[in-house]
């Protein structure tokens, strides 16, 4: 039973991977996002979205792990599946020797202390450490940053033999810290990986920590019955190190559930059991001490994730700041500032989200504790007006969804236009470029003067801070017109609607 | 950088073109029409298809413009992501109407695109052109990278020398232009030469150097369509290129055909003056165009055909 089920746990956390990674494609804003909700039913982005329509979804990771223990980290969760790959692809290079696994007790001092300083900047509002080590958002940036452009680079090649075919997809923009962090981290998992197994799931990573602690509850528990005979093809198939066959003990806080061991054990003396209520039976001293262990940090676990869950609900903004140094601009669905930095842990679905691909990750637009997450950047082109795509794809609640009439009439920000720089006042020559381009109307064209050329106007309270008027403003070195970001979105006013005049005509008028 | 380099190469040719003179030798010549042929055809009271079959024989027939063989760009304005009835974008049944006819007189390939100016897939799909003109046997090309232009020298360009053209109209045996008839913020009014700018790849260069000349400039370049067919089926009289909503949009059911640019132009620009004054003395382009003897604005001269149907 347990062969099976190792399969199928196998084959759907391939597909989740592969599915998953597809959504931070280039081509995955062309084709409406049938799998967003997939990224959903990831911790971290659950836990930070819970009051904004991932409630379901927490609950449903939560019960998983009341049932079966870490199951997210076996099947759900990117980073693991691709470290199980890289484990299996280095262990082709290793002696037979090496290949297995041996018990290690852990590194429980660690793993609690780095869950603490992850979460208590979180409940603060603050989500720059989760946002660092978080597997899920992590692995968005790989795949954003890293893997599409390897995919984007194929797909041009491929544009410049069949030109009428496929078409040249731009690349999107360099991003230092997100590159660098991409780059960092795969690096620390490929390495953490080929040596140890899941080591970084059982060492440092946050949702790991947490979903350990959960997985003491748990009501079945992998045990060791009485039919095993220590011959230790269990322990040299656990990739995190937790079987203790000497003392017939599994450490449950580090099991990901992978049922390597049970598939592995000819004996069918490794199993899940029915564990409720059976913790208290512990006789020994020693016992019962390691078991207090395990129940304070459940505890402690418990206490720091409703901590979270509580601090969203009240609304905490972000307890540091630090001073922003240029000009930020949310993505619609952002609501604010504040409410992007709650909740965004950078995983970069929205930016990939983007077909206009003007969402860039931020250096220090937003401060220190804003960096690598989304802000608007109205150099190459600009953001779409029927266009929402990215308010869709936030599975943390940091981007709330907008329907496209919404979204027409979000005010991510407001043009400034400096009279001084324009080239219809600087050069004497027509240009309009903004007002052509502008789909709100914020800009008309007036008569300049007795000039005979036409000025752009503007209207604040109907611009939207789309930067189409940035975007192709024509003026150099510095632009006539830019877009200020608003801290807090507004709802920008509708431009006042003319009276439709028929006329019917007979002639040509010449 | 690149900016410069052009800059120092326009000062110095224009210099040599002042110091050259005139040079008609230059100009493409065009083909020389038989007598009973117009050069003008206005046609108003139809349907967009139906305004097209009647134009085109008064023109002499498409065959007259399209041989055996040949490979034909089709360019209409794709510029912005609206729909038909919007009246942003050229007709997309006046498109496949033209693309039928070329198909039928023996091109060998027709080909639509259009350099977009919002994202070119939204406009390639709500304009409807791209479906009809698919659907009417023409092949789609793309338009929004730089890699799909080259740089031409515009001899005859004042502020203009030269220019990324699309390599579809570079590398085909002609074009047919077709705009949409619409008032325009920036350059006053938006036809058949201010439809070049979607030919050209950087804009921004048209509107920080004298807009209104270099859209008469672009009317320079060697590779001229053989046809301008103006859309006026529906028509926008304020607010353009772009629109606030249905008031901004006429319709008007008219087509405009000719071989001189300046003339179609000129007769959609006072059919156009009908629902909103607009006078040829404020259309910057047309007026230098005319000096420019790129085509002529006096209508007079010319055989026109109206056609009400």
């Amino acid at each position: 039973m347990y062969k099976t089920l190792k399969w199928i746990r196998v084959a759907l956390s391939l597909l989740i991977l592969i599915i998953l990674t597809l959504n931070f494609f280039y081509f995955s804003n062309t084709s409406p996002n049938f799998s967003a909700v997939l990224l959903k039913f990831q911790f971290v982005p659950s836990m930070l979205g819970i009051l904004t329509g991932s409630a379901l979804f927490f609950i449903i990771l939560i019960i998983l792990t009341f049932l079966f223990g870490r199951v997210y980290c076996s099947t759900l969760c990117p980073v693991g599946t691709f470290q199980d790959i890289v484990s299996r692809f280095a262990s082709l290079f290793k002696s037979k020797k090496n290949r297995r696994y041996k018990y290690s007790k852990g590194y429980d001092w660690l793993r609690y202390s780095v869950l603490v300083l992850v979460m208590l900047p979180l409940i603060g509002g603050i989500t720059l450490p989760i946002a660092i080590l978080d597997p899920y958002s992590n692995w968005g940036r790989i795949s954003s940053q890293l893997f599409d452009r390897g995919v984007q680079t194929i797909n041009n090649i491929i544009a410049s033999i069949f030109p009428n075919t496929f078409y040249i997809n731009n690349y999107s923009h360099f991003a230092l810290a997100a590159l660098l962090a991409a780059i960092v981290f795969l690096l620390v998992i490929i390495c953490f990986s080929a040596i140890r197994g899941r080591l970084y799931c059982n060492t440092i990573c946050p949702v790991g920590s947490i979903l350990g602690g959960l997985s003491k509850f748990a009501l079945f528990k992998p045990e060791i019955n009485g039919n095993c005979n220590q011959c230790m093809l269990c322990v040299s198939k656990c990739k995190s190190q937790c079987i203790d066959v000497k003392n017939h003990k599994i450490d449950v806080s580090r099991c990901v559930a992978c049922l390597d061991c049970m598939q592995g054990c000819n004996r069918n003396a490794i199993g899940y059991r029915f564990a409720f209520k059976k913790v208290e039976n512990k006789s020994s001293e020693e016992g019962k001490n390691i078991d207090k262990q395990g129940r304070r940090r459940a505890i402690l676990t418990l206490g720091l994730l409703s901590g979270v869950v509580a601090a969203r609900a009240a609304k905490i903004g972000p307890l540091v700041r630090t001073k922003a140094e240029k000009n930020a601009i949310a993505p619609p669905g952002a609501v604010s500032f504040e409410n992007l930095k709650n909740h965004c842990t950078t995983c970069h679905a929205c930016i990939s989200a983007c077909p206009s691909q003007i969402i860039k990750p931020a250096l220090l637009e937003y401060g220190l504790e804003g960096i690598m997450m989304p802000t608007l950047s109205y150099k190459d082109h600009f953001c779409t007006y029927e266009c929402n795509k990215c308010s869709q794809v936030c599975p943390n609640g940091a981007l709330l969804p907008l329907s496209i009439e919404e979204k027409k009439l979000c005010q991510i920000g407001k043009a400034k236009y400096c009279l001084k720089e324009c080239i219809v006042y600087r050069d004497g020559t027509d240009c309009g470029a903004c007002d052509e381009h502008c789909p709100t109307n914020a800009i008309t064209m007036v008569p300049y003067k007795d000039t005979g050329l036409y000025i752009p106007k503007l209207d604040r309270n109907v611009c939207i801070g789309c930067g189409a008027c940035e975007y192709i403003c024509p003026a150099s070195p510095v632009k006539a017109i830019i877009v200020i970001g608003n801290e807090e979105h507004q709802i920008a006013m509708e431009a006042a609607k003319e009276e439709k005049k028929e006329v019917k005509i007979d002639e040509f008028g010449f | 950088m690149e900016r410069r380099g052009f800059l120092k190469v326009a000062a110095a040719s224009s210099l040599l073109g002042f110091l050259g003179g005139g040079s008609s030798i230059l100009r493409a010549s065009e083909p020389a029409s038989p007598p009973n042929i117009n050069d003008l055809v206005a046609v108003m009271g139809g349907e967009p298809e139906a305004m097209y079959l009647r134009a085109i024989k008064e023109m002499g027939g498409i065959s007259r413009f399209v041989k055996k063989g040949q490979r034909v760009v089709v360019k209409p304005n794709i510029g912005w992501n609206k729909k038909p009835e919007e009246a942003a974008n050229t007709n997309p049944q006046l498109v496949a109407a033209i693309v039928k006819d070329c198909l039928k007189a023996g091109a060998s390939e027709v080909v639509v695109f259009d350099h977009t100016c919002d994202s070119w897939m939204p406009c390639y799909k709500n304009s409807g052109i791209e479906a009809a003109a698919k659907a009417a046997g023409a092949r789609i090309a793309f338009g929004h990278d730089e890699k799909y232009y080259r740089m031409v020298n515009i001899p005859r360009g004042v502020r203009m020398k030269q220019a990324k053209i699309h390599e579809e109209i570079l590398d085909c045996d002609v074009w047919i232009n077709v705009p949409v008839l619409k008032n325009h913020g920036g350059a006053r009014m938006t036809i058949s030469m201010k439809n070049f700018m979607g030919i050209v790849w950087d804009r921004k260069f048209l509107h920080a150097n004298d807009l209104q000349q270099c859209i008469a400039d672009c009317s320079t370049i060697s590779k001229m369509p053989v046809l301008n067919i103006v859309d006026a089926y529906r028509i926008m009289t304020t607010n353009g290129p772009v629109g606030k909503g249905p008031e901004d949009v006429q319709l008007a059911k008219a087509l405009f055909m000719s071989t001189d640019i300046v003339a179609a132009d000129t007769a959609a620009l006072k059919f156009f003056s009908q629902f909103r004054e607009m006078k040829l003395s404020d259309v910057g382009h047309i007026m230098i165009a005319e000096k420019m003897k790129i085509g002529t604005t006096d209508l007079d001269k010319l055989q026109v055909s109206r056609i009400k149907m």
